[in-house]
């Protein structure tokens, strides 16, 4: 097929397009590291929801979201709900978070959660947690940006050549314009990716079975396992799936990346806004399982290899559409896949240098240094996950609830900074490091108990440890903590700018 | 009782419930196929219908709590 050589050209000027965008955005800004990092902070609504929106359009949605509905079915439904719950939690930590980052000038996580437990070991910890999720994370979107291509191309352009020319292009524009890079290439993704998914999903469903109500009688009449719990195949048992809906809706707005951009945030509407638009993007998966469910029958005599192609698969090679539609169709799922991509990247490796090399090993590191460390990480951190990509098939939801039972241990601390002047060093040092331990043990070595995600056997472990801990220690200075727990109720429009750039640790 | 708190109390009965709608035991009720609605299967709907009901009540909750306010 020769076709293919109008869906690289198309594919190649989006590519194009988008690096243009984000190269575009490097010029109206400074290159502080606070200007690198938190994009000014003085990011507007629209820029700031699609960059929070442009988490939900990764790689997972387009690929892992369908494989799982096509391989188990209605478990599938688990990614709906915890994208509608998932920012929940964020209205009262967020607001919160943007006031004390404010007022102190923090900018990542782990320096609001050092300072107030006063430990700058509990930063490095934090970092080597959050790197180890981010890396599986970042795999995802470069395994899906792989199988991408190569499906598209009809095998010309070969896995190992896709994955790496959509990472490239990613680590070239975070490499030049930091956080409003992402914004502004983000925007313009996220258009694109809702279009596309939409398009996909009635279409593969009118092509096939004439519509989606009919799609899914005759799965009923085939295949009626798929539609409800526990769903085919070894499906999900309602403690598993209650539990990945839970990990998920916890750990969500504890993702560095999320969570450092509540420091870019303008004012606190701004973040209850993002909230309120936020469930309807779980609504994008309403036409992303379709696709999944239509494979289902589809496929039903020549099952696939692998769940998570199931949507090149059906676009590509069965559904006859047009190059110029498949060339389209996959700019919008590369996108997604590139923007989480870049997103991830630049938050893993400003975490890593901040919390972990600035934090404890040079405190006087100058700026111009950091930011140079930061750019030379990401390059690093895209290497070893594109490294990984070829090496690891697993399936792209199994890599993705592994680093949710990582970031959801972070929870615990966060409500303990804002909330409870009680907790201790000693008692947030137990309680991050036996709650990731115990995640560690149930994800890899021993099967989890009841079948309840591992790492809410962590966060229960965590808290305990966390409570029981700080209850068994003495008390931090009154003066200390109060900076915390009072200091996050003035409204952020009273507080001004910060008083210096620098944590005041 | 101030008015803070209530907003905290009643909203924040409200997404529990929303979220015990979409995880067991709440949604073990909803495990079946038919009523088929908009042509989903009714547990695919019951999705789609909860992530709406969070979203009506962020609207409510912002409207309550910047409410009076300029």
């Amino acid at each position: 097929m020769q076709d293919w050589w109008i869906v690289t050209g198309i594919t190649v000027v989006y590519l194009i397009v988008v690096l243009a965008v984000g190269l575009r955005a490097r010029s109206q800004q400074d290159s502080t590291l606070v200007g690198y990092v938190a994009g000014g902070r003085e990011l507007g609504l629209v820029i700031l929801f699609f960059i929070m929106g442009a988490e939900i359009f990764s790689a997972f949605a387009f690929l892992g979201g369908p494989g799982w509905a096509y391989g188990l079915g209605a478990p599938g439904l688990y990614i709906m709900a915890y994208l509608g719950l998932g920012l929940l939690p964020w209205w009262i930590l967020g607001p919160k978070a943007a006031r004390l980052g404010r007022k102190y000038g923090y900018l990542t996580q782990a320096d609001l959660i050092s300072d107030r437990f006063s430990s700058k070991g509990l930063s490095a910890i934090i970092a080597l947690v959050s790197v180890a999720a981010f890396i599986p994370y970042l795999t995802l979107q470069i395994t899906g940006a792989g199988y991408l291509f190569e499906a598209a191309t009809g095998g010309n352009v070969p896995f190992w050549l896709g994955a790496l020319a959509a990472f490239v292009i990613v680590a070239i524009y975070v490499y030049t314009s930091g956080l409003r890079g992402i914004g502004w290439t983000n925007v313009l993704q996220g258009i694109i990716m809702v279009v596309v998914a939409w398009t996909i999903g009635l279409t593969v469903a009118y092509r096939f079975y004439g519509g989606v109500g009919s799609m899914f009688r005759e799965i009923q009449a085939k295949a009626p396992e798929y539609l409800t719990l526990p769903g085919a195949g070894d499906g999900m048992s309602w403690a598993a799936f209650s539990t990945a809906i839970l990990v998920s809706a916890i750990g969500f707005t504890m993702w560095p990346h999320l969570f450092m951009k509540s420091y870019g945030a303008d004012s606190e509407r701004t973040i209850k806004k993002t909230i309120i638009i936020y469930p309807l993007y779980g609504y994008l998966l309403i036409p992303i399982l379709i696709i999944g469910f239509a494979g289902i029958l589809v496929f039903q005599d020549n099952p696939l290899d692998n769940q998570d192609n199931v949507l090149p698969q059906l676009v590509v090679n069965v559904a006859n559409f047009s190059p110029w539609l498949i060339g389209i169709l996959l700019s919008g799922a590369l996108a997604a896949a590139m923007s989480t991509g870049a997103n991830l990247a630049h938050s893993a490796s400003t975490v890593l240098v901040r919390d972990l090399f600035v934090a404890v090993f040079d405190r006087d590191m100058p700026e111009q240094r950091v930011v140079s460390l930061t750019k030379g990480f990401v390059v690093v951190l895209s290497v070893v996950a594109y490294l990984l990509a070829l090496v690891n098939p697993a399936s792209l939801v199994d890599l993705l609830l592994g680093a949710y039972g990582g970031v959801v241990q972070f929870f615990p601390l966060i409500v303990a900074v804002f909330f409870w002047k009680r907790a201790t060093t000693a008692g947030a040092w137990a309680g991050l490091i036996v709650g990731s331990l115990v995640t560690l043990l149930f994800t890899f070595f021993v099967t989890t108990p009841f079948e309840i995600h591992a790492g809410i056997w962590g966060f229960i472990a965590n808290i305990i440890l966390l409570v029981g801990v700080s209850l068994a220690t003495r008390p931090m200075p009154e003066e200390h903590v109060k900076r915390f727990v009072e200091g996050s109720k003035a409204p952020l429009e009273e507080i001004g700018e910060s008083q210096t750039s620098q944590p005041s640790a | 009782m101030d008015r803070e708190r209530k907003i905290a109390l009643v909203m924040g009965a409200y997404f529990l419930i929303c979220t015990l709608a979409m995880i067991w035991p709440g949604a073990v009720i909803a495990n079946r196929v038919e009523p088929m609605i908009f042509g989903l299967p009714f547990f695919f709907f019951w999705y789609v219908l909860w992530v709406f009901m969070v979203f009506i009540g962020t609207i409510i909750l912002y409207r309550w709590e910047y409410g009076g306010r300029s």
